[in-house]
């Protein structure tokens, strides 16, 4: 869409990584998602749900900002996983994304953990 | 202060939060407040497709944030209720709602204005913060204080 210009406000990076023998998929996102790039991020996100990964962990703990766009993004790589039997964790989010999760009760939703390697331990 | 955005949200919030600061806010509170801004200038990208304005003042009891846009918002109660999560939309103005101290919305064919108060907290030591008194305000959208007294 137009507004996707504006994606360089955010970074994401996948890496396949293994933990205790089992395989998980960790996504770094960091900078500020907001409705200017989330069209980018699920297509990010959605590459990589389409690997089928049992677990898929995104670390937040360089996103400075997310609005409900982002979220929405989350919750339906949530919704996604859920129904092919893969699990998503989040990681480490900063107080202003905390928030925002906290309040639309998401994070009762999608299990968020103190540190990846929390999150690969389940 | 008045801006134009079309949409670069990242500027505008860098603005809003740094008006919140410098008006007295806390930390936690200004980043509420950028939130608040950023979902309803969100809502300019995705609805109104031309750009929109925003104007900051204070003065010592509270800062508010007006944006205009050319969109129309015809549901009366939008924002007002809790969406799903199954949604997967519609969460933008029920955040606005519940991190703001009061939000008035005001929306005819010429447009949509939505006004977002912040209260300050009183100058002097240990004093909690005071919800303004409101002269004005939209009977239509009241403030939801009690709502808000656990969130903010």
């Amino acid at each position: 869409m137009w507004y996707n210009k504006c994606v360089d406000l955010l970074t994401v990076s996948v890496t396949a990584r293994e933990s205790a023998g089992e395989p998980y998929t960790l996504v770094e996102i960091a900078g500020e998602a907001d409705v200017t790039n989330t069209d980018e991020l699920r297509r990010l996100l959605d590459e990589e749900v389409s690997q089928q990964p049992r677990t898929l962990i995104i670390d937040m703990s360089g996103l400075r900002f997310m609005d409900s766009s982002a979220l929405h993004a989350l919750l339906r790589v949530n919704r996604s996983l859920d129904r092919q039997g893969g699990v998503l964790a989040l990681v480490s989010p900063q107080p202003a994304v905390a928030k925002i999760l906290r309040l639309t009760t998401a994070d009762r939703l999608i299990p968020v953990f103190g540190s990846v390697a929390e999150a690969a331990a389940g | 202060m008045s801006y134009t955005y079309t949409t670069d949200l990242a500027a505008i919030r860098a603005v809003v939060h740094r008006y919140a600061i410098q008006a007295g806010l806390t930390e936690a509170r200004a980043v509420d407040l950028t939130l608040a801004v950023s979902e309803v200038a969100a809502n300019t990208i995705k609805h109104a497709k031309s750009p929109g304005s925003l104007k900051i003042w204070y003065d010592a009891k509270e800062i508010v944030c007006q944006i205009h846009d050319e969109g129309i918002i015809t549901d009366p109660m939008a924002g007002r209720r809790k969406p799903s999560l199954d949604a997967l939309g519609g969460h933008g103005l029920w955040i606005v709602n519940q991190v703001c101290d009061q939000v008035e919305i005001q929306s005819d064919e010429n447009g949509t204005t939505i006004r977002l108060h912040m209260n300050l907290p009183r100058r002097g030591a240990g004093q909690l913060p005071v919800r303004a008194d409101l002269p004005g305000a939209s009977r239509r959208h009241p403030p939801c204080g009690t709502t808000n007294a656990w969130i903010c």
